[in-house]
């Protein structure tokens, strides 16, 4: 096991991108390597060791022996974790954009808040955030209409707009709340969301599951009721409690099922 | 700047030279007999030398790429790479930025590309997308298929002012030849309809596509333009279609041509692979491709590009919009459409062409069997329509296919779905192209098909414009099924691309950016009958359209630097 432990020393108002210090590519490098290696800014190229503290202990023989620690705010690091395959990064403090955008696989722990395109066009690999996510987490990137596919999320706080926008596959949790649009364009997955919803989930959905376990402040008009069902088995997952089923999305003849728990959204009864 | 290719294997099909070890010279910009002491040596020993290429048909510049560009972001992600002492960064691969177009196709040791359809309105844009092109000329189509005037000038047979209407508009949109697509389809369109056949009319003006083809032609003829008319016919790709192909082009046959020109067309069929499909619908669909070879090989008035699928993922852009709307439904990823006023409206939509599914399969060994039957290489060139049927990076690719019959075996057993061997005769086809063959149909029988007398050839007074790849013909068999990624590489990255005595590629870097020229055609002895016409479209003009005619017009600026092809109509 590798554990490389960069902690940052002077943060940077324009953005560090590290998609090219995944596991994958960094298992074989030594405190040297780092401190040799230039990491992008903006339009131009710095030395890594201008902006963190670098350890490295242990050794590695491929990327799942590799722990990366990223230990203060990366607010303004993006592209974390942006295309592994494996090993573990864990972030302590807050993310820039795309983290673990397409992962194939691996996991990544974001102790703090992350920005936009959370697992974006993810394939594989666990990803938990303990904080809020912006927009776009999971999903595909602008003008794509092949989003997220495998893998998991999770985030514990809140979800911003368009959550798995165009998803075919994987699984998202969010605990909080969520914003406009979730699961829109959805072919294939499961979403769950424990709290509650602003508006518009599924819109244009072709198939696939979306969980609302709060209230939902605005349903779509092509969600057909579908009866109500008490602990339901979704994909082999059990839900407790009472939820009404609505099949949709009709605009597009989709027969994805957006489940609303009963008790929060007695007015849709 | 005087240079002297030194020893290569030259093939120039124009000048009869197969693969004979000479040197080529090169003395201001021109292919020389002799140049002095002073000639820079390239010492290219044993390998192939070639013209620089010629593309005939693609889509490189003008709103339906910038139209691409914005709807398929995720398609700019593809083929990033950063800029460098000499290149601006590129991005895209179907719908390359402007600046990479003209790397990748010098890169391939191409020196002119013809951009495909230009509509008059949108000409302008087209030619400011030009000037951001580098290293390659350009030979822009005008768009006249769907054209209310032109419609209005066949409804009343009225050939003389619609000569003249088409000798105005190209000095005006500063284009080089005439280009019909989907003749009163894109038309029917306006009211939600398309045609079907030659012989179906657009509505309101009671036209129909045979009308519009034969009287273009004729004005082309009377004309004396240095392309001939460049059709891309009715029922784009559809099951059944070869019929209306073969309708299209022998609705000219009895058209005689210009004396004046070198082609020896009076009309060039293009992407034919999208119009030589057999069968009733998608389900009994196959290949229509021996009657639409059998009638060119029997016929010289014609000629051909292939639109050789590529199978990839790509973006389909055409003016043929009823088409796009069709392929739109069977896809359902997305489509945008473009309205162009009085005189078109183009389509766009992503396709992905899978070497798993049926019909795109079907569709590939179409184009093989297109290139394959028909005999004269001089009637064929090498396209891909790009970037609908692929994106012409591709066409080393395709070179490896038609040269070796055993890698199309290959790729028949174990790599593209059955159809592609029950549906068509590509199985039974064992004819391979040699080097002699692949330079005529991506250099000579283009340039002559442009009728570009300057380029396509290695004789003294050409356009220094020359290919030379790291390959020695001689010991090399193109025809192994093993050889094809060979090919394919060593094509995509030219050892030396010669652009006007510049060299612009060396060892498959770009080391020189030059400016693009813009090719066009300014018809002599027309003029007063262009006023006339000028004068009697005004009011129409005025009413329809969007813009002013003061704002319609091509300035100078916009096409710097040129080639104007001065045209005696009276010849």
């Amino acid at each position: 096991m590798k554990t490389i432990t960069l902690t940052l020393k002077k943060f940077s108002s324009i953005a560090l991108e590290f998609d090219e210090l995944k596991p994958d590519d960094i298992y074989t490098w030594s405190k040297k390597d780092f401190e040799k290696y230039q990491v992008p800014v903006g339009n131009t190229r710095f030395p890594l060791s201008n902006y963190f503290d670098i350890e490295v202990e242990g050794e590695a023989e491929g990327p799942e022996d590799v722990k990366m620690i990223l230990d203060g705010d990366m607010g303004r690091v993006k592209y974390i974790g942006c295309g592994m395959t494996a090993g573990e990064i864990i972030v302590n403090g807050d993310a820039d954009l795309h983290v673990g955008a397409e992962m194939e696989g691996g996991s990544i722990k974001i102790n703090g808040n992350a920005e936009s395109y959370v697992g974006r066009e993810m394939r594989g690999g666990n990803i938990e955030v303990m904080g809020d996510v912006k927009e776009y987490c999971g999903t595909s990137y602008i003008g794509e209409w092949r989003g997220m596919s495998g893998g998991v999320i999770k985030v514990h706080g809140n979800a911003g707009k368009q959550l798995a926008d165009c998803m075919s596959g994987g699984e998202i949790y969010v605990d909080g709340s969520c914003d406009i649009l979730a699961g829109i364009h959805m072919t294939k997955g499961y979403i769950e969301i424990g709290g509650d919803v602003t508006r518009w989930p599924g819109g244009q959905m072709k198939n696939g599951n979306i969980v609302i376990k709060g209230k939902l402040s605005s349903l779509l008009e092509g969600f057909n009721p579908d009866g109500i069902i008490e602990n339901p088995d979704i994909d082999g997952k059990q839900l407790t409690g009472k939820y009404i089923k609505y099949i949709g999305d009709i605009g597009v003849n989709g027969k994805g099922t957006l489940w609303l728990n009963a008790e929060k959204n007695r007015d849709l009864l | 700047m005087e240079y002297i290719l030194k020893n290569g294997i030259v093939y120039d099909p124009t000048n009869n030279v197969t693969g004979e070890k000479k040197d080529v010279m090169i003395k201001d910009g021109k292919i020389v007999g002799n140049v002095s002491s002073d000639a820079k040596v390239l010492d290219v020993t044993d390998k192939l030398v070639m013209a620089a290429g010629v593309d005939v048909h693609a889509h490189i510049a003008g709103p339906k790429l910038c139209v691409g560009r914005l709807y398929r972001p995720e398609d700019e992600r593809r083929g990033v790479v950063a800029k460098t002492d000499i290149t601006r960064a590129e991005t895209g691969f179907s719908i390359p930025s402007c600046s990479a177009t003209g790397y990748r196709y010098s890169r391939m040791g191409y020196g002119t590309v013809t951009e495909a359809a230009v509509p008059p309105l949108e000409a302008k844009h087209t030619h400011e997308e030009i000037m951001s092109i580098p290293n390659i000329d350009v030979t822009p189509l005008l768009l006249f298929g769907n054209n209310w005037f032109v419609l209005q000038y066949v409804k009343e047979g009225n050939l003389e002012d619609l000569a003249a209407f088409v000798a105005a508009w190209l000095k005006i949109a500063k284009c080089y030849g005439m280009k019909v697509v989907n003749p009163c389809g894109s038309e029917a369109w306006g009211w939600g309809m398309n045609v079907h056949g030659v012989d179906d009319p657009a509505p309101y003006w009671d036209v129909t596509g045979r009308e519009v083809v034969r009287a273009l032609t004729q004005v082309n003829e009377m004309l004396g333009l240095p392309h001939s008319m460049h059709v891309h016919p009715n029922d784009l790709g559809h099951p059944g279609n070869y019929q209306t192909t073969i309708d299209t082009m022998d609705a000219v046959k009895d058209i005689e041509k210009n004396p004046s020109v070198i082609r020896n067309q009076t009309l060039h069929c293009t992407h034919l692979q999208f119009h030589s499909y057999g069968g009733t619908s998608w389900r009994d669909a196959n290949s229509g491709a021996e009657p639409v070879a059998d009638y060119i090989n029997k016929n010289k008035h014609v000629t051909c590009d292939i639109g050789q699928i590529t199978l990839d993922e790509t973006t389909t852009m055409t003016a043929d919009a009823p088409m796009e709307y069709d392929l739109y439904k069977l896809s359902g990823l997305k489509w945008a459409n473009k309205d162009i006023e009085l005189e078109t409206a183009a389509g766009l939509i992503p396709i992905i062409y899978s070497p798993k599914a049926p019909v795109n399969s079907l569709q590939w060994a179409i184009g093989l069997e297109l290139f394959l039957m028909i005999n004269d290489p001089w009637q064929v060139v090498l396209t891909t329509d790009s970037p609908n049927a692929g994106p012409f990076i591709r066409y080393p690719r395709i070179i490896s296919w038609l040269m070796s019959s055993d890698r199309r075996t290959e790729m028949l057993e174990g790599e593209v779905h059955k159809w592609a061997s029950k549906r068509t005769a590509l199985p039974t086809l064992d004819r391979v192209y040699d080097w002699n063959e692949i330079a005529t149909v991506t250099r000579s029988a283009p340039a002559k098909i442009l009728g570009l007398e300057d380029r396509g050839h290695l004789g003294v007074g050409a356009n220094a414009d020359v290919a030379v790849y790291d390959l020695e013909p001689e010991n090399f068999d193109a025809t192994k099924a093993a050889n094809a990624a060979v090919i394919e590489d060593v094509l995509g990255r030219a050892l030396y691309t010669i652009k006007d005595g510049d060299v612009v590629v060396k060892d498959g870097k770009i080391s020189k950016v030059v400016k693009s020229r813009h090719l066009w055609s300014n018809v002599q002895g027309f003029e007063e009958q262009e006023k006339k016409v000028l004068e009697n479209i005004m009011p129409m003009f005025n009413r329809y359209y969007t813009v002013k005619f003061e704002n319609y017009k091509v300035h100078d600026h916009y096409i710097d630097p040129s080639i104007e092809f001065k045209i005696d109509a009276s010849k």
